[in-house]
């Protein structure tokens, strides 16, 4: 019987074809068990990291007495120290993330994808986390390493509905304020506010030394702008609307939204922020696997 | 422009269509929820002019690709001189054909006369109307108006071949008015070709206003079109003659003619001028020191009775009928002076000046006692010196006649005060003791006081005036005194002229008795009056009515089928051999300003076109393919303007591409 948990958002055939794949931190994490990650810390696992000088008060077991044969020197052989990870996802549930089709909005999309890294944290042994904000942090559900803990990953996920304006560049650095130790931390979101703000937010988040990971959700209307009749664009966040026409705008459109695109890839850059633009049309398991292999590749 | 479907044209109104369509669409948009509004502020706050200017354009090709379109189904015809002017074909085209003389004139570089481009271009313009409209030729020497078969003979015939009349283009308009007020046709075309020569136009006359009038006020629709063939023509040389007269020399007689050369060229070479008489040819070379020349030749003729004919040429040219003037000569007719006086000195010293050659027993004075005037023909004068009081009632009415016939009427104070026409006697001046009325300027170019054909002045300045009576009315001064009072003033009568001289041939008046003064004077006024008689026998071709019972018989001419009405040659009528020669008028070649002629039709819709270079351009030619091409360039223009830009596509595929892809590496 197949154990793994049932819900809107889980496919059982994409989750058994990334099963085999890990979720790797691109940064020493620091963590309170053994696991798959490096941790900044020497330790006792069974790759090799360094020699280094004995010094009083060092364990003399872990003296390399052959090496004091051949030089008569005490060194110290050092061990790379593994440990698990914490993955936080941030999930905006502004109202602007609920643009798209029925059942396809960003939000849905954002959720896939949440959903299914969970699922593989912690099947592989991670503790994984869950913040819905919107103009405020709506939902928090801390890290947990218990498969039982996915449920409450899911059923909040169920519930995070797109309301409100996004407070994403405060909730940021709330998070970065919060969080001391070093997690994973993936961002679902649309990242329609300022570009400046979000980009120093992210700069807090890899002050300290989190592993960032941002997922830039955007629908192919967004993106293509094709509209060939005059359109009164109805603001999802505020109370506002513009009278448009497409055929006009277009153009401008384009360059600002591609100057925007700009920004955000080379802010993300700038901070070694793992940055990946995602259109709501694309697969999302194709998305997961890239994403899961591209960082294993890192990692060797 | 004319077009062979006009009524295609009020579809017109269709060109709107894309316009509407866009507003419409405005009208229609429809409300859309939007995440990305950052981006639609930006791009609405940078929408650039050059954006709106291209929707602009976008929204003016569509216009104007519709409006190719219906342009293209109405089958315009347009690219020649008729073309320009929006309309249907005409019910009635009127071609008014300048057949003058001087439209026989070459233009530079062209081998066809201004006449046969004229033509040409006529035809071309008419191809395409020819199945809605009728064609009616007015020419100008001929001036009857005649309904067309077609227009494609038009060249062929006789009605449209050279002449060597001068045109009236009022005259001719005049006709055209009449035809359209009389036959009452739909709409109408005037279309007019001329060289715009400006004796033929005539733009100072009073008509034109009457006429523009007129065919404004036409209750049918009338437009105008004029060719004007006002390019530049080769160089050309004219020749006309001005005077003809024979002079009794002896035993013989000797013919005197007064030949005017003219170019349209500064410079050139000498000018051969052939002169042929009675078959005898002979040949002078002429200097021009400028554009012109009035030459003189003498002939001598051994019997003073004969009578013949003869002709002046000048060599082939750019206009082949203003080389050849034709004269015809016979003994001189008798010179009569008729002489009224009240003061027998002046009376005896007149007589004696205007016939002061004894021998010559054709030239006489002739003194007329007052009872003799009521039955004295006038005609049979050729000057009539009046020294009496003025003429009242019925003799004023006969001598008014006589000058308007070409006679010349001189009138000398008698001391009474009076009027005739619009001159008149004022009040009797006596200088003061030992002073006179000095005469301070005359008229020396021309008329009774000009210089001698030596250019010598006559001895105006010596003259000693004690008594004068003051000339009163607006007649022209030939010569007038140091105070401003005229000695002598002449007013232009019909073909003759009414001078009067405010002082007398009598010593106790003037030394104008002395003879150095009045005998040339006389004699020019002689000959002036004479004119009628002498050069009766030369004719200007189209100026005079010929009668249908009159038969005219060609004895040389250079047309083959001479028509004395038409062609310029020596013709026998009624017993008498007559020279016809283009009018003189022919030979000015002064052009009226295209603008300016365009202005003489106020009130009338013209439409104006100047020869250009190439007879191409006269063609008129259905242009619905370059229309449709017009239509589909605007549609190739219209979709590249709505073609997204380059980086627009950039962007586009950007961002796909860009998904999944780690860029933080």
């Amino acid at each position: 019987m197949d154990d793994r948990p049932q819900n809107a958002f889980l496919e059982p055939e994409v989750l058994s074809r990334l099963a085999h794949q890990f979720l790797h931190a691109r940064v020493p994490m620091v963590g309170s068990i053994t696991g798959l990650h490096k941790s900044p810390h020497r330790g006792s696992s069974v790759e090799f990291a360094e020699y280094r000088k004995y010094a009083p008060g060092d364990d003399i077991r872990r003296l390399d007495w052959r090496v004091f044969g051949r030089t008569d020197r005490f060194y110290i052989r050092e061990f790379e120290a593994d440990t698990n990870l914490r993955c936080y996802c941030i999930l905006d549930c502004s109202a602007s993330m609920g643009f798209g089709p029925a059942g396809k909005t960003k939000l849905d999309y954002a959720k896939r994808l949440i959903a299914s890294l969970a699922y593989l944290t912690v099947q592989q042994g991670d503790a994984v986390g869950l913040q819905c904000y919107a103009d405020k942090v709506l939902n928090d559900v801390p890290p947990r390493r218990n498969p039982a803990h996915l449920q409450n990953i899911f059923n909040t996920l169920e519930k995070a509905q797109p309301t409100g304006e996004t407070a994403l560049v405060r909730t940021l650095h709330e998070f970065a304020e919060k969080v001391k130790s070093r997690a994973l931390v993936l961002i679902f979101s649309d990242f329609f506010c300022d570009v400046d703000g979000l980009l120093d937010a992210f700069q807090h988040l890899r002050f300290q030394k989190h592993d960032l990971a941002v997922f830039h959700l955007l629908d192919p209307q967004e993106v293509d702008f094709k509209f060939d009749r005059p359109i009164r664009f109805l603001d999802m966040e505020m109370a506002d609307s513009l009278l448009a026409e497409p055929a006009v705008i277009r153009t401008q459109y384009l360059a600002a939204l591609d100057e925007y695109l700009v920004r955000m890839r080379e802010g993300c850059n700038r901070f070694n922020g793992d940055y990946r633009r995602v259109l709501t049309s694309q697969s999302y398991e194709k998305v997961l696997a890239d994403f899961l292999v591209e960082r294993e590749q890192l990692m060797k | 422009m004319t077009f062979l479907q006009p009524l295609i044209l009020w579809g017109l109104p269709l060109i709107l269509l894309p316009v509407l369509i866009h507003l419409f669409n405005r009208l229609r948009h429809r409300p859309m929820p939007w995440a990305a509004m950052q981006f639609l502020r930006s791009a609405t706050r940078k929408s650039t002019r050059y954006a709106k200017i291209r929707q602009l354009l976008v929204l003016l090709f569509r216009v104007l690709a519709v409006l190719a379109l219906l342009l293209a189904l109405s089958r315009p015809l347009a690219g020649g001189w008729a073309g320009g002017m929006m309309g249907g074909a005409p019910d009635v085209v009127l071609l008014l054909l300048d057949r003058s003389a001087s439209m026989e004139m070459k233009d530079s570089g062209s081998q066809r006369t201004k006449r046969e481009t004229a033509l040409s271009a006529l035809v071309e313009s008419a191809k395409g109307l020819e199945e809605k409209s009728r064609f009616v030729l007015i020419d100008s020497a001929v001036k009857s108006p005649q309904e067309l078969a077609g227009t494609a003979t038009l060249p062929e015939l006789s009605l449209a071949a050279p002449t060597d009349t001068a045109a009236d283009l009022p005259s001719l308009l005049q006709s055209a008015l009449d035809w359209l007020a009389q036959n009452k046709p739909g709409s109408a075309e005037i279309w007019i070709a001329s060289d715009l020569q400006l004796s033929n136009w005539q733009p100072e006359s009073d008509r034109w206003p009457a006429l523009a009038s007129g065919l404004a006020a036409l209750p049918q629709n009338v437009r105008v079109r004029l060719l004007a063939l006002n390019k530049e023509a080769e160089a050309n040389t004219s020749v006309s003659l001005r005077e003809v007269t024979r002079q009794i020399r002896g035993a013989g007689a000797e013919l005197e003619l007064v030949v005017e050369v003219e170019r349209n060229t500064i410079t050139g070479p000498p000018v051969p001028l052939i002169f042929n008489i009675g078959g005898v040819q002979s040949q002078v070379e002429l200097k021009l020191d400028g554009q012109s020349l009035r030459y003189r030749h003498r002939i001598p003729l051994e019997d003073k009775f004969a009578s013949g004919f003869g002709y002046i040429e000048l060599p082939t040219d750019a206009n082949l009928r203003d080389n050849r003037a034709y004269f015809v000569h016979s003994p001189p007719p008798l010179l009569r002076v008729a002489i009224v006086g009240s003061d027998l000195q002046s009376t005896r010293v007149l007589q004696f000046a205007a016939a002061p050659d004894r021998k010559n027993t054709n030239q006489v004075s002739e003194v007329l006692r007052a009872d003799s005037l009521e039955k004295t023909e006038w005609k049979n004068y050729a000057t009539v010196i009046w020294q009496s009081k003025l003429p009242e009632g019925d003799m004023a009415k006969k001598l008014q006649d006589f000058a308007e016939a070409g006679g010349m009427l001189l009138f000398l104070p008698s001391g009474d005060a009076g009027k005739f026409g619009d001159q008149g006697w004022g009040e009797l001046q006596n200088a003061p003791t030992d002073k006179d009325y000095p005469v301070a300027r005359w008229e020396e170019k021309e008329g009774p006081l000009a210089k001698t054909d030596e250019g010598l002045s006559l001895p105006l300045d010596e003259l000693v005036v004690i008594r004068r009576q003051s000339i009163t009315g607006d007649g022209t001064p030939l010569a007038t005194f140091a105070d401003g009072s005229g000695l002598l003033t002449r007013r232009n009568v019909g073909k003759g002229q009414v001078l009067f001289c405010a002082t007398l041939p009598n010593f106790d008046w003037s030394d104008l008795g002395d003879g150095g003064v009045l005998v040339p004077m006389l004699q020019r006024l002689v000959h002036a009056g004479a004119r009628r008689f002498t050069q009766g026998a030369q004719l200007a071709c189209g100026d005079f009515p010929a009668r249908s019972n009159e038969r005219w018989e060609s004895v040389a001419s250079v047309a083959a089928v001479s028509d004395a009405r038409l062609h310029g040659g020596v013709f026998r009528v009624a017993n008498q051999i007559v020279a016809v020669n283009r009018p003189v008028r022919e030979d000015a070649w002064e052009i009226l300003d295209a603008a300016k002629a365009k202005e003489l039709f106020a009130g009338v819709p013209v439409q104006l076109f100047e020869e250009k270079e190439g007879a191409a351009d006269n063609k008129q030619t259905e242009v619905w393919r370059l229309l449709l091409a017009g239509m589909l360039i605007f549609l190739v223009v219209e979709g590249i303007l709505i073609l997204p830009e380059p980086n627009q596509s950039a962007v586009r595929a950007g961002a796909p591409e860009g998904a999944g892809v780690l860029t933080s590496a």
